[in-house]
């Protein structure tokens, strides 16, 4: 009995998934594999094969090394801003403070606009409104556009990136708060322990499968941005501000070296994996029920 | 209850504030909005009474696309597309290369999927690339004759229509400069180096504090302006390419390349002048358009492509604007001081891989229209606001900055020279230049950057 429902099974819910899973992950992938060892342009007939020499030309594009540094220094501000700010608004948000719903859909709101739009609006505010401030107040830090100065135009990518993953965070964290059972807590006062002592030792353990869904998407999304950077700075000044994955485009298709592009990319997603799944097998083993 | 009525102020505030948005139709945002729904269309009539193109009865019927990577003439080319369409009974569909994607990117990926456009606009570059695999020969066609000087040649065969002539260089404003100066502007009468900076000290005399705007982007940073120190080496097209394939073997030595350093010259006398000299790469490209609309600076580097933007900036056709050429030296007689560079932008070539017989004639077709009806002749010019780069188009372009270019080709002052380099040039030492125009690097190391560049290039 058992036996045969699980075929049926299979077929009804597991085969469309898997069908489109295979068709435009699974394909592209290996399909990806194999144009890095070929040198192919893009629009040739002929892909002749080349070995590894593609990945050689990997190391010696040093444009790629210094943005994939840009990119780390990157993922760890943004990682670490989202998920702060995310967990303490999350935290105030589930106090029962006046109009809590309304400053939830507030903050949720800039994950609702798209990376491009919300890129060409901030760089209306950080080239046009932020400079007219300066003219009006005589600030210095307001004095030039932000996205002229290196050090300014990166702070100015990891403040909208963390101004509209928050939003999202949030929404988990606020999930993760509203779980948390009232009898531990109630528990933790009547033994003595002050809100610190609380937070450490009772909510951050409990809150953990949250933490680890949300250091993994927040991880895995700042690694792969594009959208935002293409869109605020398109890497100027002077590339300066170039992460990864806009330069791996920019190397197949600006560039036209599909190859090399192309086994960048995949050098991009095993450090990505590697980092991604570290986390979740360290966070995941700190798990703990009430 | 108190909170349940707070919300609903809130809620009718909101919904108040969107409707009255919505209904006037806001008008705050960008200077340039391409989309701005408040602008009023200004069509120039076309006359439709004369037609004397005999067109092809077998091909009614067929249905072709045209992949369009010149967004400004989408509409018009939809309209010309139109009016063939009721003519020759051909339907072509006008397919955009929307924003954020290459063209080429866009038209390698139609090939890839195996469906290709069967006419696709691109620049000259992205047609060298393709032409030979994937083009139609056309080097039997007939209005080959027209723009003998500017068909594009690939191994002694044409593969593209050249479909306009774009030129670059100052743009000046005659009435800011007259204001300032007090008197009739020649442009003319500036042949050097020296007389350029003397203007300009006069114009800065004249109450324009810094008269010039440079670009901080880097196509115009890495195409336009850089890019003529290929093209003036002889101011043809095949110069250009000899000095590539000479910097590229290592047989030119850039330090002492005289056009390289007299280019530079030219560049710090703009950077000194630039209005935004404070903050270069924080310039603006929609304000640059209103300041020397309004007369805030006089000269902008650009080409006739920049008149949208200056229309928008509230430029009229009727307004005095011109071109002058980007001075290099102080030798009156040298051409790159005296010619602006003019040359064919945009290429048309015709699928030869997937394209039906039938398809491809229809394509045929639709470029002899282009070329030799009056109908097609007059919306190249009128509807599209191109410049014709073919000797038998009896229409002068509309705008300003068209026209003087116009004129200045049938005056001689031009030169067509384009050079064909890496695709990731521009965007490459588009970048070192912007550290050159910010002085956040000298001389010696752009030179060495654009020498590692070359190095680089197989």
């Amino acid at each position: 009995m058992k036996k045969k429902n699980n075929g049926k099974d299979f077929f009804i819910f597991a085969l469309p998934g898997m069908f489109c899973f295979i068709a435009v992950v699974i394909i592209p992938f290996v399909y990806g594999l194999y144009l890095t060892l070929t040198d192919w342009n893009g629009v040739s007939a002929v892909k002749n094969f080349v070995g590894l020499s593609n990945f050689t030309k990997v190391f010696h594009d040093t444009q790629f090394w210094s943005s994939l540094l840009l990119t780390f220094k990157y993922v760890i501000a943004v990682v670490i801003l989202v998920n702060v700010v995310a967990f303490f608004l999350a935290y105030l948000l589930t106090r029962g403070i006046k109009g809590q719903n309304f400053f939830r859909a507030g903050f949720f709101t800039p994950n609702l606009i798209g990376g491009i739009v919300l890129g060409y609006i901030w760089q209306f505010v950080f080239s046009r409104v932020f400079v007219s401030i300066g003219e009006y107040t005589g600030w210095e830090l307001f004095g030039v556009s932000w996205l002229s100065d290196l050090n300014k135009a990166f702070a100015a990518l990891v403040m909208v990136s963390v101004w509209q993953l928050s939003g999202y965070m949030i929404l988990i964290y606020v999930a993760g708060f509203t779980g948390l059972n009232e009898d531990v807590m109630e528990a933790a006062s009547i033994d003595g322990a002050n809100g610190w002592i609380k937070m450490r030792k009772i909510v951050l353990p409990l809150m953990m499968s949250s933490i680890t869904i949300c250091l993994f998407l927040t991880l895995s999304r700042a690694f792969m941005v594009y959208d935002v950077n293409l869109s605020l700075t398109a890497g100027a000044p002077y590339g300066t501000t170039e992460m990864a994955a806009m330069h791996v485009y920019e190397k197949a298709f600006t560039s036209r070296q599909f190859g090399v592009g192309q086994a960048e990319a995949v050098i991009l997603f095993i450090i990505v994996a590697c980092i991604s799944g570290l986390q979740v097998y360290l966070t995941k083993k700190r798990e703990v029920e009430a | 209850m108190k909170k349940k009525n707070i919300t609903r102020y809130l809620a009718t505030g909101m919904a108040g504030i969107l409707a009255v948005g919505m209904l006037s139709g806001c008008t705050f945002g960008f200077a340039s909005d391409p989309d701005d729904p408040n602008e009023e269309e200004k069509e120039i009539p076309i006359d439709m009474s004369v037609d004397t193109f005999s067109y092809d009865s077998s091909l009614e019927g067929t249905k072709i696309t045209l992949l369009n990577s010149k967004a400004e003439i989408q509409v018009a080319l939809t309209e010309m597309a139109e009016v063939f369409e009721e003519k020759s009974g051909v339907h072509i569909e006008v397919m955009p290369v929307t924003d954020g994607d290459s063209p080429y990117t866009k038209v390698v990926s139609l090939y890839n999927s195996g469906n290709p456009p069967t006419m696709a606009i691109l620049d000259t570059t992205d047609v060298v690339a393709l032409a030979e695999e994937k083009a139609l020969d056309l080097s039997g066609e007939k209005w080959i004759e027209e723009a003998e000087q500017y068909v594009t040649r690939i191994n002694d065969k044409v593969y593209s229509l050249p479909l306009c002539i774009e030129g670059r260089g100052l743009i000046y404003n005659k009435k800011a400069i007259e204001d300032a100066l007090g008197k009739e502007f020649d442009p003319t009468s500036i042949q050097t180096l020296d007389q350029f900076t003397e203007f300009l000290d006069q114009l800065v005399d004249g109450g324009i504090e810094k008269p010039i705007s440079v670009a901080k982007e880097d196509w115009s940073l890495g195409a336009h302006h850089l890019q003529y120190i290929y093209e003036t080496y002889d101011g043809t097209s095949e110069g250009a390419q000899t000095v590539i394939e000479e910097i590229k073997d290592g047989k030119m030595d850039l330090e002492t390349y005289d056009r390289l350093s007299e280019f530079l010259d030219m560049f710090d006398v703009l950077k000194e002048y630039n209005v935004a000299e404070g903050d270069p790469l924080g310039a603006d490209y929609d304000e640059m358009a209103i300041d020397l609309a309004d007369g805030k600076t006089a000269i902008w580097f650009n080409g006739n492509w920049a008149w949208p933007n200056l229309e928008e900036a509230g430029a009229e056709t009727t307004d005095e604007y011109g071109f002058l050429p980007y001075f290099l030296n102080n030798d009156p007689d040298d051409f790159a001081n005296r010619k602006i560079q003019a040359s064919p932008s945009k290429q048309v070539m015709i699928d030869g891989e997937v394209a039906t017989e039938k398809e491809q004639a229809a394509a045929k077709e639709f470029f002899n229209w282009i070329v030799y009806s009056e109908i097609g002749q007059q919306m190249l010019v009128k509807t599209c606001n191109l410049i014709p780069p073919f000797a038998n188009n009896p229409n002068e372009p509309v705008d300003p900055l068209s026209r003087d270019i116009y004129n200045q080709i049938h005056n001689g002052t031009t030169f067509n020279a384009s050079a064909i380099v890496p695709n990731d040039h521009w965007a490459v030492l588009g970048a070192a230049m912007q550290k050159y125009l910010a002085d956040r690097c000298d001389r010696e190391d752009l030179i060495g950057e654009i020498k590692d560049y070359w190095a680089e290039q197989e």
